[in-house]
C-alpha cells in the first residue's frame, strides 16, 4: 500500500507546507518582530527610559487592579447564570442564554457609552425620568470601580460559557446516588457539583482576566476622562503623541501586556494541572435540581439582572441618540431623529466605516474559512506532534490582546515591504492581515469540531474509488461541514465587524472601521452621533445572532456558544 | 466542485469590495465631524471633479498620525486644517509644507497668514468660559473659576489632546495678570484637565461639572439647540486660535489641494464657516448669531515663535500641575 505509512492520509503534498507558511506569516513573523523590537530596545538602553516612567507602572497597576476586580465581577454574574441555566429546570433557558451572551458580542466601547448614558448627571434617560443626580455629581463610572464593573458585564458570558461546558459533562449518577442517600440539594451542590465545576470556574476566570487586560474600548471611554490609564490605553495615547521613540516604547509596553496575558494563562494551566477530574458514568446533568417554588424567586431575578445589563443601557443609548443637544431631557417634544439622519445620510465617515467594517469582516471570515477548512483537514488527519504545535501557534495571536498584535503588525509593515516597495502601513490591507492573524483561531474552532465528528470511512471510500483531493473536498467534506463553516463565517464576521482595538491603531484616511468611528465621534463631543451609530451596531449584532440561532439546528454541538 | 468555485468567487468578490482609497484629496482636520463634513461637502459642490476624503481627530493626535505615517514612508494626507498656527509653523520649519500664494490672501490681515504662503488662517476660535445655566455663579472673569463657589466644578481640555487648549494655556500662562499661578490655584480648587473641547462641553452641559474652559462655537451652538449652557468672554480677554489650512509637501495632488485652500479662504467658503457658527477670518464678513460684535471681543496676544520654542516645557509644566498623561 502506498499510503500505509500514514493510513488514511492522502493529503496532497502542498497542503501541510501551505499551512505552515500561513501560520509563519500570521503568527510567528509578527511576534518575532515584536520580540526583536523589544530586545533591540533593551540592547540600546532605551528600555530603561521606558521602565523608569511612572506612567508605565501606574498603567500596569491599573491594568492589574481593574482586571482582577473585573474578573471577580464576571465570576459573580457568570457563575449563578451557568449553574441555574445548566443544572436546574428554570423556564426560558433558551432566551435567557441568548440574552446573557449578547454583551460579549457587543463592542466594548458601545457597552461603555450605553452605561455612561444610563448613569450620572448626563443621563438623558434619568433626566427624562427626573432621577438625574444634581449638578456637580461625578459620573460614577469614570473610576476604577466603573471600569471593573463593565469588564465584569462584558466578560461574564465568558465565565458562563466556560463553566457551562464543564457542567454539561457532570455525572448524573453521582448526583442521584447522593440524593438516594438522603443528601439535601445544598449538600449535593457543595460536596459534588462545586468541587467538580472548579476547573470550569478557573478556566472562565483566566479567560476573563486575559480579556480584561487586553480590553481597550472600556478603559478608553471610562478611564481617559478620569486620567486612569491601563496599558492598552497608554499605548494608544503614546501613539497620539508620536515621537521618534514611539515605535520602540510601544513595543516594550505591548511586551508587558503580553507577559501579563501569558502569566494569566499559565496560572490557569497550573491550577488545572494536578487535578484529575475524570468522572465515570453518564454525563449530561440536565435539570439535576428542580427549583420548585424557588423558581418564582430565581426566574424574575435573572430577568431583572438581564434588564439592568442589557435593556436599560440600550434604552439609555437610544435616548442619548434622540436628544437634540447635551443636557436636554428627553421628552416627546425634544425628541429628534437628527443624529440618525446625520449618521445615515450626511456623514461620509459612517458610510465609509460601515463599508470598511462589513467588507473587512466579510473578507476575513470568507478567506479564513478557505484556510481553516484546509487546516482543519490537515490537522485532524495528521494528529502528530508537529500538527499539535502548529495548532497552538494558531491560538497565540487570538489569546494575546488585540493591541499587541496591532503593534506587532505595525512593526512588520511600518517600512515598505522589501523588493516590492509597497507600503501596507496606512492602508486597509494591514488591518485585514492583522484580522486574519487575530481571528484565525475563532474561525478554526467550529470547523475542527465538525471534522472530528466526520466519519473517515466516507472519505476513505471515495478515495478508494479514485476520487482526488478536491473531488473529495467538494463532494463529501464541504457538504458535511457546511453548517459548521456557516457558523464559523458568522462568528468571525460578528467579532471582526465590532472590532476596535486593532483598528484603533491601524486606521488611516478612508480606512476607519465602525469601532473607530464610534470612538472618534464620542471623543469629538458628538455623543449623540456616537450613540446613534452604536444603536445601529447593536441591532446588527442581534440580527447576526438570530441568524446563527436559525442555523443552530443543523450545527454540531457546541458551535453556537449560547445553545445547549 | 461547484461549492468550491462559488466559495472562491465569493472570497474574490469580498476582497474586491474592500475599497481602495479613490479620493483625489485627503484632508486631516480637527474640526468636529459634522463641520468637517459640511466643509468638504461645500468644497465638493464647488469642485465636483475632486473627491475629498477626510480624517478627524484632535490636533496633537492628527499630527501624531501624520508623523507616524511620514516615518513609515507613506504620508496619506494632502492637506491639513487644524487648530493652530504654532503646529503648522513647526511643520514648515521641518520642511513638511508646500508654499502656495493664494490670491484670496489679499482679503486677510497680514498677521493671519504666513508671508511665504505655507499656511493661512481660516477662522477665529476663541476660548472662554462656559457654564451650566443651573450653576450658582455667573462667571465674568477667569479668576472667578478659582472662587470657592467653583470648587470641584471646573473642567478644561488638556493641551495634550487639543491644539486650541495648548495655545490657550500658553496664552494665559504668558499673561502677567494670570500666569501659571492661576493654573495652580485652579488645580488647588479641584479643577481637572482631560480630553478635548468636546469632553468639556459634554461634562458641563450634562451637569457633571458647572464651569468649563472651552472654544466658543460649541456652547454657542448647543445653546441655540436648547442645551442648558451659556458662553462668556471673560473680562481679561480670550485666547484665540485661527485654524489654519496648509498643503503638505508630500501631496500627490497639489493642484487640487491649492483649489481647496482657495475655497476655504473665498467668500463662499468663509460663509460656510459662519453658517456653522465660527468667527470668519476674512475681512468684511458678518459674525454668526450669538456672538458679540467683533471689536468688543478682546483677544489676548500670543507670540507664536516663543510659544513654539516653549511648547515642550509648557506641556511639562501643565502636566506637572494637572498630572495628566
Amino acid at each position: 500500500m502506498q499510503f500505509s505509512a500514514r493510513s488514511g492520509n492522502s493529503q496532497p503534498a502542498w497542503l501541510f507546507p501551505f499551512i505552515v507558511i500561513t501560520v509563519l506569516v500570521l503568527s510567528v513573523l509578527p511576534l518575532a518582530r515584536l520580540a526583536m523590537a523589544g530586545i533591540a530596545a533593551f540592547a540600546s538602553g532605551g528600555v530603561i527610559d521606558v521602565l523608569s516612567e511612572p506612567s508605565l507602572w501606574q498603567a500596569t497597576y491599573y491594568t492589574l487592579v481593574t482586571s482582577v476586580l473585573g474578573t471577580i465581577v464576571s465570576l459573580l454574574i457568570g457563575c449563578p447564570f451557568a449553574f441555574l441555566l445548566t443544572l436546574t429546570d428554570i423556564p426560558g433557558k433558551g432566551p435567557l442564554s441568548f440574552f446573557f451572551v449578547l454583551p460579549m458580542m457587543i463592542p466594548p466601547q458601545v457597552t461603555a457609552l450605553a452605561w455612561v448614558q444610563m448613569s450620572g448627571p448626563s443621563s438623558p434617560l434619568l433626566k427624562a425620568l427626573s432621577l438625574a443626580p444634581p449638578l456637580g455629581s461625578p459620573q460614577p463610572l469614570y473610576s476604577v470601580g466603573g471600569i471593573a464593573l463593565l469588564y465584569g458585564v462584558q466578560h461574564a458570558p465568558l465565565v458562563y460559557l466556560a463553566l457551562r461546558a464543564g457542567l454539561m459533562t457532570l455525572p448524573r449518577d453521582g448526583v442521584e446516588a447522593a440524593r438516594l442517600s438522603g443528601a439535601s440539594s445544598f449538600r449535593v451542590f457543595r460536596d459534588i457539583i462545586l468541587p467538580l465545576s472548579l476547573p470550569g470556574i478557573i478556566a472562565g476566570a483566566a479567560i476573563s482576566f486575559v480579556s480584561c487586560t487586553g480590553n481597550f474600548g472600556i478603559p478608553a471611554i471610562l478611564g481617559i476622562p478620569a486620567l486612569i490609564f491601563t496599558l492598552p490605553t497608554l499605548i494608544f495615547t503614546k501613539f497620539s503623541a508620536f515621537t521618534s521613540r514611539t515605535f520602540g516604547d510601544v513595543a516594550v509596553l505591548s511586551g508587558i501586556i503580553a507577559m501579563i496575558s501569558v502569566a494569566g494563562l499559565m496560572i490557569q494551566d497550573r491550577a488545572l494541572r494536578g487535578r484529575d477530574y475524570r468522572v465515570i458514568g453518564l454525563s449530561g446533568a440536565n435539570a439535576a435540581f428542580e427549583l420548585g417554588v424557588s423558581r418564582f424567586v430565581f426566574t424574575p431575578l435573572l430577568w431583572a439582572i438581564l434588564f439592568f445589563m442589557l435593556a436599560a443601557p440600550f434604552f439609555a443609548l437610544v435616548a442619548g441618540a434622540l436628544v437634540p443637544a447635551y443636557g436636554v431631557p428627553l421628552t416627546f417634544k425634544t425628541m429628534s431623529l437628527h443624529a440618525f439622519q446625520e449618521i445615515l445620510f450626511r456623514q461620509a465617515v459612517t458610510r465609509t466605516a460601515f463599508v470598511n467594517s462589513i467588507s473587512l469582516a466579510g473578507a476575513t471570515a470568507l478567506c479564513l474559512l478557505v484556510v481553516t477548512v484546509l487546516t482543519a483537514y490537515a490537522l485532524t488527519r495528521r494528529k502528530d506532534a508537529v500538527s499539535r504545535f502548529v495548532a497552538s501557534l494558531i491560538e497565540i495571536p487570538y489569546s494575546l490582546p488585540g493591541i499587541v498584535m496591532a503593534v506587532a503588525f505595525i512593526l512588520v509593515f511600518a517600512a515598505p515591504i522589501p523588493f516590492l516597495h509597497i507600503s501596507l502601513y496606512g492602508t486597509i490591507w494591514i488591518i485585514l492581515i492583522a484580522y486574519f492573524s487575530s481571528f484565525f483561531a475563532v474561525s478554526l474552532k467550529p470547523v475542527v469540531s465538525a471534522f472530528h465528528q466526520l466519519d473517515p470511512a466516507l472519505e476513505e471510500a471515495a478515495r478508494l474509488s479514485g476520487a482526488g483531493f478536491f473531488r473529495r473536498l467538494s463532494d463529501i467534506i464541504v457538504p458535511l461541514i457546511a453548517p459548521a463553516a456557516g457558523a464559523s463565517v458568522i462568528l468571525v464576521f460578528l467579532i471582526a465587524c465590532n472590532e476596535l482595538t486593532i483598528s484603533a491603531l491601524l486606521w488611516s484616511a478612508g480606512t476607519q472601521t465602525l469601532g473607530v468611528a464610534i470612538y472618534n465621534l464620542d471623543d469629538s463631543g458628538s455623543s449623540d452621533l456616537a450613540s446613534a451609530l452604536s444603536v445601529l451596531v447593536v441591532l446588527m449584532v442581534v440580527a447576526m445572532m438570530l441568524l446563527l440561532e436559525l442555523l443552530a439546528k443543523r450545527l454540531p454541538k457546541g458551535v453556537v456558544p449560547w445553545r445547549n | 466542485m461547484k461549492t468550491i468555485v462559488s466559495a472562491a468567487a465569493l472570497v474574490a468578490a469580498s476582497l474586491l469590495a474592500i475599497p481602495a482609497s479613490a479620493a483625489n484629496l485627503v484632508l486631516y482636520t480637527s474640526q468636529p465631524n459634522e463641520d468637517a463634513q459640511a466643509t468638504v461637502d461645500g468644497f465638493m459642490a464647488a469642485n465636483p471633479d475632486i473627491k475629498v476624503d477626510w480624517v478627524r481627530d484632535g490636533t496633537p493626535k492628527i499630527i501624531a498620525k501624520l508623523q507616524a505615517e511620514i516615518q513609515a514612508g507613506n504620508p496619506v494626507a494632502d492637506l491639513l486644517l487644524i487648530a493652530d498656527m504654532v503646529t503648522l509653523e513647526r511643520l514648515k520649519e521641518d520642511g513638511k509644507l508646500l508654499a502656495y500664494k493664494s490670491p484670496e490672501a489679499a482679503q486677510y490681515d497680514a498677521t493671519l497668514y504666513d508671508a511665504d504662503g505655507y499656511y493661512y488662517s481660516t477662522k477665529l476660535i476663541t476660548t472662554g468660559i462656559m457654564y451650566n445655566t443651573s450653576a450658582a455663579m455667573k462667571p465674568t472673569s477667569w479668576k472667578d473659576l478659582t472662587k470657592p463657589e467653583a470648587k470641584g466644578l471646573v473642567t478644561m481640555p488638556s493641551p495634550l489632546a487639543s491644539g486650541a487648549a495648548l495655545i490657550h494655556a500658553q496664552t494665559l500662562a504668558a499673561d502677567p495678570g494670570l500666569g501659571w499661578d492661576f493654573y495652580k490655584s485652579l488645580a488647588e480648587n479641584g479643577a481637572i484637565a482631560a480630553g478635548g473641547n468636546g469632553a468639556v462641553l459634554k461634562s458641563v452641559a450634562s451637569g457633571e461639572k458647572a464651569y468649563g474652559m472651552v472654544v466658543d462655537y460649541l456652547p454657542i451652538r448647543e445653546n441655540a439647540k436648547g442645551a442648558p449652557v451659556e458662553f462668556v468672554f471673560p473680562s481679561e480677554g480670550v485666547s484665540a486660535v485661527t485654524e489654519p489650512v496648509g498643503i503638505l509637501a508630500s501631496s500627490k495632488n497639489a493642484e487640487a489641494a491649492k483649489k481647496f485652500v482657495d475655497y476655504v479662504l473665498s467668500e463662499k467658503g468663509q460663509e460656510g464657516f459662519v453658517k456653522l457658527g465660527y468667527i470668519p477670518a476674512r475681512n468684511g464678513m458678518k459674525l454668526p448669531e450669538g456672538f458679540p460684535a467683533r471689536d468688543t471681543i478682546k483677544v489676548l496676544p500670543i507670540h507664536a515663535a516663543d510659544a513654539l520654542k516653549n511648547t515642550d516645557q509648557d506641556l511639562k509644566t501643565f502636566s506637572g500641575i494637572y498630572g495628566s498623561n
